[in-house]
């Protein structure tokens, strides 16, 4: 029976005034109105101080009240003497009156502290909703949780929640832990978390706890679990209210893991989109070189006899170019798939980009006669002083020769140059010169914020250039220039472009830059890898 | 008296191919598909002027037996590797191994490769190379002189004996590791912007066409290479 306790944090001094107000009153007044209404005063008086009183002491202070003024103002006065029937209708009446209207009292001051607490509950609960909505870590959510089930607790609040998946054993490294507790608040919150049910009094489970375990309930299962130490004062709205304050919590931990299991599903989901489209590329552009390579070994040992000496190089060359573009296209598969793979370690060095573009240029004349009269001419220009690059050297001259090599077989007849120069960029387009992109920001990236220089190398050519409709996808995977196939001198179908140029944004990016595409102004294509430039060692 | 090669790989048609291709050059070649197998050979049978290892055998990379080799009595020995990517490459040129290879490559390239080995054979017995001329360059480490075309370019002790020991394994390929261990000392082996910085005044004084030099050659991820000397 809430209504037989005292007010919380009410004195009863205003209940004592309005009696003695009351008392007085009723004093000046006798002998001037009748005994009806002077014992009006007293019903108000009781009326008025049950307002300040529990309703046992205002039951009993009426009583008094009637008995004194029995004693009083009835007559006989000085005794408790009734002599009319009249006066004791009265006095049985004002007690009942007094009664009645302390109960009265009291209940509607009961329900108004009742909807006070309810309502600062609900304050509590929406507010807490609202933060944990804002903090989208584990780490900065659970403080909040702490904060908020604090005035319900008697000790410091202990909490547990998981960071992702409940792991198998009770392991810390999964969950996290505040307010440091001892052993056997440790494994009873796990026990809680696990078991997903409140222990403590009045739970029904482990009545004898001086504390209360409550899970942090999502809707599948439980997230956490928090340990309250019981406050002096029990109810039962203190439980329920920490019980939903802590599913909250959980519920917030349950969108989390939802929200990275789909992140997750959608990654593999990507990651398995970009295999399958790996795997038909590899696929296709492996065919036709076999093909090739099959069609002039084959011609080799079953026609041998009947063919000229020129028409038998003819197919051994045949067999070898067909073989060493295999072994590139390869190469820049792989690469592409260990680029893409997370947490890629490259070989970073101080390398000098007028060594890289030697080791280029001599790799693509070994590949090819490129000093016969009527080959392409394929030269160098660096600007003098340039920086050294932090930079993977493999890497690096992989993504010049993929580009070369292109120049070659799409502008085969024009001046091809390799231009490495120094650019100031004053608003970057480029990223942060820290490294990889934040995981996440694949496609999008903003520059850094400040000037910096950056390092281009160019590979240039004179040939039909890319149609606009290709220039932004140029550099996608597995995107290859149907068009420019056609445009090709020789007219036969251009393979492994597609993996090349891809393998070549990847890595560039993998170094913190990017490879862009501009065409010339008069005519040509400039494939450009810009990267950052760090500082320089000493 | 045929050159005696040993022949360590674990694919039965790359081996069979480099074999016959190495017969016909007029080498004797043993072969063998693994460590233990070539261990066995090299145990009980006289010991090979020269042996080719694949790397990525089923039974270990071969380091041991490189380690076995250099110590017995300095068998040239060059690395087969199935990548560009191949930390173990480098570590067991660091280790003396003479040179490498990278699959795919041609006969042409291995067979130049070797006879570079063979001629730099026991150097630890033979006096060392002192003298390099090659294509107007001439380079004599005794009398501390470089002459190109006919007029002699003056070096800084520093880029002197950087040449001079590129000169010494002229037609090989030096690492990174071994160069700045040789010329600036042990505890600089990391220091790889030295090196960068060194090797572009070199190919500055020495070569017609520093971006595209013809002599001194970069192996990127690896190392340099003087081109073999005449």
């Amino acid at each position: 029976m809430e209504l037989l306790k005292p007010l919380p944090g009410k004195h009863r001094w205003p209940a004592l005034l309005v009696w003695a107000l009351g008392w007085l009153a009723m004093f000046a007044l006798d002998g001037r109105v009748d005994l009806a209404n002077l014992s009006m005063l007293l019903v108000m008086s009781a009326a008025l101080a049950s307002l300040w009183q529990p309703v046992p002491a205002s039951m009993l202070s009426s009583l008094l009240a009637v008995m004194a003024f029995n004693w009083c103002f009835v007559p006989p006065r000085g005794s408790f003497a009734v002599d009319l029937r009249s006066h004791a209708l009265l006095l049985g009446s004002m007690l009942l009156l007094s009664w009645i209207s302390s109960i009265l009292l009291a209940r509607l001051r009961w329900q108004a502290l009742v909807a006070q607490r309810h309502a600062a509950q609900a304050e509590a609960l929406r507010r807490l909703a609202d933060r944990l909505r804002d903090a989208a870590q584990p780490a900065e959510q659970a403080p909040l949780l702490v904060e908020a089930l604090q005035p319900l607790s008697a000790g410091p609040v202990q909490l547990l929640c998981l960071l992702d998946q409940l792991p198998a054993r009770n392991d810390d490294a999964a969950a996290l832990l505040l307010g440091a507790p001892d052993a056997d608040a440790h494994d009873g919150l796990w026990a809680c978390l696990r078991a997903g049910q409140a222990f403590g009094p009045g739970t029904g489970r482990y009545e004898e706890l001086p504390a209360w375990y409550l899970p942090m309930r999502g809707r599948q299962a439980s997230h956490g679990a928090v340990r309250i130490a019981l406050p002096g004062t029990v109810d039962t709205g203190q439980r329920e209210q920490a019980q939903a304050l802590s599913d909250l919590m959980g519920q917030a931990l349950e969108r989390r893991v939802a929200e990275r299991s789909t992140q997750r599903a959608h990654d593999e989901a990507e990651g398995q989109a970009t295999r399958n489209a790996l795997l038909a590329a590899i696929s296709h552009d492996y065919r036709t070189p076999l093909a090739t390579i099959l069609g002039a070994a084959s011609a080799l040992q079953e026609q041998g006899d009947k063919l000229s000496a020129a028409q038998r190089r003819r197919l051994v060359e045949t067999v070898m170019d067909e073989t060493r573009s295999l072994s590139r296209f390869t190469d820049n598969t792989l690469q592409l798939a260990r680029l893409d793979a997370p947490g890629v370690q490259l070989k970073l060095d101080w390398e000098s980009a007028e060594e890289l573009v030697g080791a280029v240029l001599r790799r693509v004349r070994q590949r090819r006669a490129l000093e016969a009269e009527d080959g392409p001419k394929l030269r160098a220009r660096l600007e003098p002083e340039l920086p050294l690059l932090r930079c993977d050297a493999l890497l690096l001259t992989q993504l010049l020769e993929n580009l070369v090599d292109n120049a070659l077989k799409y502008a085969g007849s024009s001046g091809i140059e390799i231009l490495v120069r120094r650019e100031r960029v004053e608003h970057p387009q480029g990223r942060p010169a820290s490294g990889p992109p934040p995981e996440g920001a694949k496609e999008t990236w903003g520059g850094p914020a400040f000037p910096c220089d950056q390092l281009v190398l160019a590979v240039r050519d004179r040939g039909p250039g890319v149609p606009p409709a290709w220039r932004q996808r140029i550099f996608e995977v597995f995107q290859r220039g149907q068009e420019l196939d056609r445009q090709r001198p020789d007219a036969a179908p251009a393979r492994g472009a597609g993996v090349g140029l891809a393998a070549c944004r990847a890595i560039a990016r993998a170094h913190g830059g990017e490879m862009r595409y501009r065409a010339r102004s008069h005519g040509g294509s400039s494939f450009e890898c810009w990267l950052p430039v760090a500082e320089q060692p000493t | 008296m045929n050159m005696r090669v040993l022949l360590i790989e674990d694919d039965k048609e790359l081996r069979a191919t480099l074999r016959d291709a190495l017969q016909v050059e007029g080498y004797a070649v043993q072969t063998a598909a693994s460590l233990c197998e070539s261990r066995a050979l090299l145990q009980h049978d006289q010991a090979p002027d020269l042996v080719l290892l694949d790397l990525g055998l089923p039974d270990g990379d071969g380091e041991q037996l490189l380690a076995e080799l250099r110590r017995s009595k300095g068998t040239p020995v060059l690395v087969i590797s199935a990548r560009h990517q191949d930390g173990s490459k480098v570590r067991l040129l660091d280790a003396g191994a003479d040179d490498y290879l990278v699959k795919p490559f041609s006969i042409g390239e291995l067979l130049a490769r070797m006879r570079v080995a063979l001629r730099h054979r026991g150097t630890l017995l033979k006096p060392a190379i002192t003298r390099y001329e090659r294509d107007g360059l001439e380079v004599d480490l005794a009398a501390h002189k470089v002459v190109l075309n006919g007029g002699e370019q003056h070096l800084t002790p520093t880029e002197f004996k950087l040449l001079a020991r590129l000169v010494r394994s002229a037609g090989q390929v030096v690492t990174h590791r071994a160069l700045l261990a040789d010329v600036w000392g042990p505890e600089f082996t990391e220091h790889t912007q030295y090196l960068r910085l060194y090797m572009g005044q070199l190919r500055a004084k020495l070569e017609a066409d520093p971006a595209d030099p013809q002599r001194l050659l970069t192996e990127p991820g690896v190392g340099y290479r003087l081109v073999e000397g005449h």
